[in-house]
């Protein structure tokens, strides 16, 4: 017995649909198991399988023609069985619409272009977010499911084969000797060294950096030193004039402050900085300064001075690790020259701070060339070459710099 | 460590509780002189007289209005409904009045009452006397609900309904009250809101409720020795509080999901807890959540159109091992 394969309705409005692609050929066994065709309109595209078990016997449209809703388009049946003619409802066929059936632009992981490998198998969330994460070719990885299908536990054996090739951990019979100490890690340690192998893992880093001057900063924290510190309680260092710095670059350079979700950038509207803490050499947390455009340089100082404080005591919140966008990591302590940051996931940029130190600096003027000493440190952003490419960078960082050497610092603390 | 029934843990935990708390009282139709007609309270009206444990007329309203006064005025009423099929003649008691009073009042009153009925099917007792109704209690916000499977379970949580200063919906399924089970001696006291890990495994997490926890156990044994597949098995015990923190932590390690419900399909409470984990889960899941219910129809009588419509350990293995790939 025969059985029409009719186009479906694709919504209460939608009155025709167009058949992008046909799954099977004439004579090709179907069943509701698999799709049959795929299914566009203006609204959506979908996949249709087949109504029951059988042969499809008769493909009544081609690919790429729009038909109403309710039209029959296929026949399946017996094999060899003789297709009756059913009398289809009088419908008209349309042009075919080419910017109908182009795939839509992917916006996130969970986008049509994704969610199924090259063989048509679907890959299932877990499966998409761990080849999303690791940076896989589905490709790549054999399927145990049925019909070849990538399993999550597939994609962990893919992941574990390419591991199996490291000394494996030694977790028993370790005796502290003479001439070795064993340090277990922490929960801590455990979650950094998890994340930095994966940022790595993830996204092609690229290092740029610039010299900036840190003159006028400094005339700045030089005039407020002493009365600063007595009214906040704590020292004014370089780091908030940076962060602060940061905040009115990303406003030209907006791609900074973004992260990746399957082929597209998300950029963020809100600015949150993450803001690198080390706690005593016990550990590095990135709690999140949030909404940081929209504070005064004082403001902005208090707020890091607060999460880093907390940090060390030891009472941050969930949500302090929440939400960040852009992260800010400040060596500069022990007078380091330059670092090379890994990115905090998902972000798409981090910035290093280190040493400001007094160099001789060449300066030009109506009058010539001359030398002169001033402060000097360098800003170190990594980027992940996914989502932006040098020059954009570099645009950046020029700006964060041109930000910290022009801006008349002073006037905005007194 | 004594061996109980599932029926004979009904008595010692209301026995428990009616022994430390004088303010306890327990009112139902035939539950004292016929000894409950499971026979799930036999020896109560002995011990505690027929001031505590009143026999009612055959008026359900009647049973959970003197429960729902008796508790606004500073008692801590057991009310038995004998079958669960009748919590729809006094629903307006049960969704209007009790689950509201703690809200409407401000706080100013509390409902410390626990509502106990016999529920589900397996027992040929037809449409009207087997439905398995938890998920209409797990609708109406202010009832906490509450379905164990085993004897000490039913101990331990009636302890904890009891004990609980707000209206405990009870559901003991009546085709478990024969089942044995070992129970802590002594004073038994559990924690509502907490689900139970009864089996692990690395490819399946199947949560199931009641009558359906023996039978998903034995089907996780079957899948593993005829099919290789390795379940977890996940006891709920207890609709409201949902302990969502152990579903989602179990499903996300196998990233796969199966519900194994006796209440009919449509808005049972699998399709709450396929949809919390796909809200709070989605990335973690490795396929379709798997649901199996009895179907959308009123229960029948007879012996295997009823065994063919609740959700059996062969069905579980069969649906499972098909839909798993």
């Amino acid at each position: 017995m025969a059985m029409n394969v009719i186009m479906p309705q694709l919504g209460e409005t939608v009155s025709e649909g167009t058949v992008s692609v046909w799954h099977a050929e004439v004579g090709d066994k179907v069943s509701p198991k698999t799709p049959l065709f795929d299914v566009s309109s203006d609204k959506v595209e979908m996949e249709v399988p087949a109504p029951g078990e059988g042969t499809l016997l008769e493909v009544r449209v081609e690919a790429g023609t729009t038909v109403s809703v309710g039209e029959v388009i296929a026949i399946i049946g017996k094999e060899g069985e003789a297709v009756e003619v059913v009398a289809p409802p009088a419908a008209e066929k349309k042009e075919t619409k080419a910017e109908i059936t182009a795939p839509a632009p992917a916006l996130s992981i969970a986008t049509k272009a994704s969610n199924r490998d090259s063989n048509g198998n679907p890959l299932s969330p877990a499966v998409r977010r761990l080849i999303a994460e690791n940076g896989l070719d589905p490709d790549t990885i054999s399927g145990s499911g049925a019909g070849g299908r990538i399993k999550k536990k597939d994609v962990l054996a893919h992941l574990g084969s390419g591991a199996a090739a490291k000394p494996a951990p030694r977790t028993d019979s370790l005796t502290i000797s003479g001439e070795t100490e064993v340090i277990p890690f922490n929960n801590l340690r455990k979650m950094t060294a998890e994340h930095m192998v994966r940022s790595k893992a993830t996204s092609p880093h690229v290092l740029q950096a610039v010299e900036a001057d840190f003159a006028s900063v400094g005339r700045a924290r030089q005039a407020v030193s002493t009365q600063w510190k007595e009214r906040e309680g704590f020292s004014l260092t370089w780091l908030p004039f940076v962060a602060r710095a940061v905040c009115i670059a990303i406003r030209d350079f907006q791609r900074i402050n973004a992260q990746i979700e399957g082929e597209s950038l998300v950029v963020q509207r809100r600015i949150n900085l993450g803001i690198a803490v080390d706690l005593d050499f016990d550990g590095l947390v990135a709690p999140v300064v949030k909404d940081a455009d929209r504070m005064s340089l004082s403001e902005l100082a208090r707020a890091i001075r607060d999460v880093s404080s907390r940090a060390r005591a030891n009472k941050l919140t969930p949500d302090d690790f929440t939400g960040g966008t852009y992260t800010i990591s400040n060596s500069g302590v022990f007078g380091t020259m330059i670092t090379a940051p890994i990115i905090n996931q998902p972000q798409v940029a981090i910035l290093s701070t280190d040493g400001v130190t007094k160099k001789p600096v060449v300066i030009e003027s109506e009058d010539g060339e001359s030398i002169a000493i001033r402060p000097v440190g360098v800003l170190a952003q990594s980027f992940d070459h996914r989502a932006i490419d040098g020059a954009y960078s570099a645009a950046f960082l020029h700006r964060v710099r041109e930000v910290i050497e022009t801006t008349s610092w002073k006037s905005m603390l007194t | 460590m004594a061996e109980l029934t599932y029926r004979e843990a009904v008595a010692e935990g209301i026995a428990q509780e009616m022994r430390r708390d004088e303010d306890v009282v327990f009112l139902g139709e035939d539950i004292g002189a016929a000894g409950g007609v499971f026979k799930a309270t036999v020896g109560l009206l002995k011990e505690f007289g027929p001031v505590r444990v009143r026999d009612t007329p055959i008026s359900e309203q009647a049973i959970l209005g003197a429960a729902m006064g008796s508790a606004m005025t500073g008692l801590k009423p057991i009310a038995e409904i004998m079958f669960s099929d009748f919590l729809a003649v006094c629903w307006d008691i049960v969704a209007n009045e009790i689950a509201k009073a703690r809200y409407m009042t401000g706080g100013q009153m509390s409902m410390p009452l626990v509502i106990r009925t016999a529920n589900g099917g397996g027992s040929r007792f037809g449409a009207q006397h087997s439905q398995s109704v938890e998920n209409w209690a797990m609708m109406v916000p202010g009832l906490k609900v509450v379905a164990p499977s085993t004897p000490a379970d039913v101990k331990g949580l009636l302890a904890a309904a009891i004990r609980d200063p707000d209206p405990v919906m009870f559901f003991e399924q009546k085709s478990l009250y024969p089942i044995k089970g070992e129970v802590p001696d002594g004073e038994l006291v559990d924690e509502l809101g907490t689900a139970k890990v009864l089996r692990d495994g690395d490819d399946v997490t199947i949560c199931a409720l009641a009558a359906m926890v023996p039978r998903a156990i034995q089907a996780a044994e079957i899948l593993s020795s005829e099919h290789g597949i390795e379940a977890t098995v996940v006891d709920l015990r207890s609709l409201v509080p949902l302990d969502t923190k152990t579903i989602l932590r179990e499903t996300a390690k196998t990233g796969r999901l199966v519900t194994v419900e006796e209440n009919p399909r449509l808005c049972g409470w699998g399709a709450e807890v396929a949809s919390i984990v796909a809200d709070e889960n989605f990335w973690d899941l490795d396929g379709p959540v798997i649901r199996i219910t009895t179907p959308h129809i009123p229960l029948p009588a007879a012996d295997e159109l009823e065994d063919a419509t609740m959700p059996s350990a062969d069905r579980i293995v069969r649906e499972v091992s098909e839909k798993i790939d």
